[in-house]
């Protein structure tokens, strides 16, 4: 036996063994059925589609196409988009400003309602309390996100405070009541709604889960501008896309040399692991390769108090100051931190936290250079 | 030639409840939602609806028949308030939507 024989026949071993290549950016979830995995792959098409007015984009819109933004560094990815919310907050009760346009505030118009308005862009709310600017989320993982159930969620739960660890962790709600989970505020129940409210908000493509388009900041749209039939794309066309997003897989975290494994005890030390829970665990599903499955989540999924210099609006029963733990997944790839870009380095992002985490803050300003260049290794191996 | 009794006989059938059954009801809809506006006078509520980012106002009148509760007890249309999360039993009328019925629910039990 010669020794390159020997060197593939330990290859052919290892992978026997179950030796697994790491998931990386857009690859979908292990473990997919066929049919699935072509889901998958016909799902990314609509994804990465770019709409027109002739195919039912606008009137008012963000992007041409979900791949438009959502691309860094793979498709489901990172943009570089930064888009601007409105909502008013009186009396303690948020108004998302639906009779205004929604508190998405749509940058571009299609020619024909710029000729019919006059505007490029939809009008910022005249009634708003407050503006936030949004960057572009990863939706790797959140297919797993979705299935965590609420019992887990609503189990870090600890608005009172009672175990005094000045950290409450408060869940948010659906418009109808269900456990929010997804936005920067937590205030979409499911991945579904979440895609198919984006669709519209952000595409102004109506699909069968909302067929209607969004008044013009309070104005119906104008005769002709939208000739399109309602709903814009099909029920398939939504499915595929929600499949695709579903099954794509969180990328798996880099092997930690000894300066990341010294990171990650710090993570937890310092108090950030007290929001950013290290794993979840998905619950029953139909989709075998999605159905109780631990992944690194790092997050509770619930509302935190983040202090009066991040705070911006509100949203259901989120105030200006609280947000969603963010999940910490494929953090390698991002170019900019927090919820409004505002952060370049994960070391700026942890210093903006106030409020709740302003304790694991201090403590992480307080740590020696070589302890913070540690966890910063340990954040950037996600 | 031999069928056509038994599928006039058919016909009869099927066609009898059409001609004598009660008129058609307005179709019903139920709608689960946050409260944006409640003007009691006016007896009228606003509620906020819709799928994801994509947010809808629904209106709909309340009227003498209408019931609404919370917790299985009988509140007036006053006690809604911005905020509250409640179903509505709606039928379409020319007067626009009107429910029939409209329950407050407890958010943190609504899943």
């Amino acid at each position: 036996m010669t020794r390159a024989a020997v060197a593939v026949a330990g290859l052919v071993a290892l992978v026997a063994a179950g030796c697994e290549k790491p998931l990386k950016p857009g690859d979908p979830v292990r473990g997919l059925t066929a049919a699935q995995r072509d889901r998958f792959t016909r799902g990314k098409v609509v994804f990465d589609s770019a709409f027109t007015p002739q195919t039912g984009l606008g009137p008012l819109f963000n992007s041409t196409g979900c791949g438009e933004c959502h691309e860094d560094p793979a498709k489901g990815g990172f943009g570089d988009e930064v888009e601007v919310h409105a909502a008013a907050f009186r009396g303690g009760v948020c108004d998302p400003l639906v009779q205004e346009g929604g508190f998405v505030i749509q940058q571009h118009t299609i020619p024909a309602l710029k000729q019919a308005l006059g505007i490029d862009s939809e009008p910022f709310p005249p009634s708003a309390t407050g503006r936030a600017m949004r960057t572009t989320p990863v939706l790797f993982g959140r297919g797993l996100l979705d299935l965590v159930p609420d019992s887990v969620i609503l189990s870090y739960a600890d608005p009172d405070d009672r175990n005094h660890d000045g950290i409450r962790g408060r869940p948010n709600r659906a418009v109808d009541g269900r456990l929010g989970r997804f936005g920067r505020k937590a205030f979409i129940a499911t991945l579904d709604e979440f895609n198919a409210g984006a669709f519209v908000a952000e595409m102004g493509i109506t699909d069968p889960a909302q067929p209607t388009e969004e008044n013009i900041g309070g104005r119906t749209i104008p005769a002709g501008v939208d000739s399109v039939p309602d709903p814009e794309i099909t029920q398939e066309q939504l499915d595929l896309t929600n499949d695709f997003v579903r099954f794509l897989a969180p990328p798996t975290p880099a092997r930690l040399d000894a300066t990341g494994r010294r990171g990650r005890e710090l993570f937890s030390q310092i108090g950030c692991a007290a929001c950013h829970i290290p794993t979840l665990r998905t619950g029953d599903s139909p989709v075998a390769a999605l159905r109780h499955r631990e992944f690194a989540a790092y997050t509770d999924l619930l509302l935190h108090d983040m202090g009066p210099d991040l705070a911006d609006i509100c949203l259901g029963r989120a105030t200006p100051s609280q947000f969603r733990t963010e999940p910490l997944i494929d953090l390698r790839d991002a170019q900019r931190f927090l919820h409004d870009g505002r952060a370049t380095t994960p070391e700026q992002a942890i210093e903006a936290h106030g409020g709740e985490a302003a304790g694991a803050r201090d403590r992480f300003k307080a740590l020696p250079p070589a302890d913070r260049a540690a966890l910063t290794a340990f954040l950037k191996s996600l | 030639m031999r069928y056509l009794p038994r599928a006039a006989a058919l016909a009869a059938i099927l066609v009898t409840p059409a001609l004598t059954s009660a008129p058609v009801q307005p179709p019903t809809y139920t709608y689960r939602g946050t409260v944006h506006t409640v003007q009691p006078r006016a007896g009228s509520l606003e509620l906020i609806t819709g799928v994801g980012f994509a947010l809808r106002l629904v209106q709909m009148r309340a009227v003498a028949a209408t019931r609404i509760e919370k917790a299985g007890v009988a509140i007036a249309l006053a006690d809604l308030k911005p905020g509250d999360i409640v179903r509505a039993d709606c039928r379409r009328t020319s007067l626009g939507l009107v429910a029939d019925r409209i329950v407050e629910i407890d958010g943190t039990a609504a899943r």
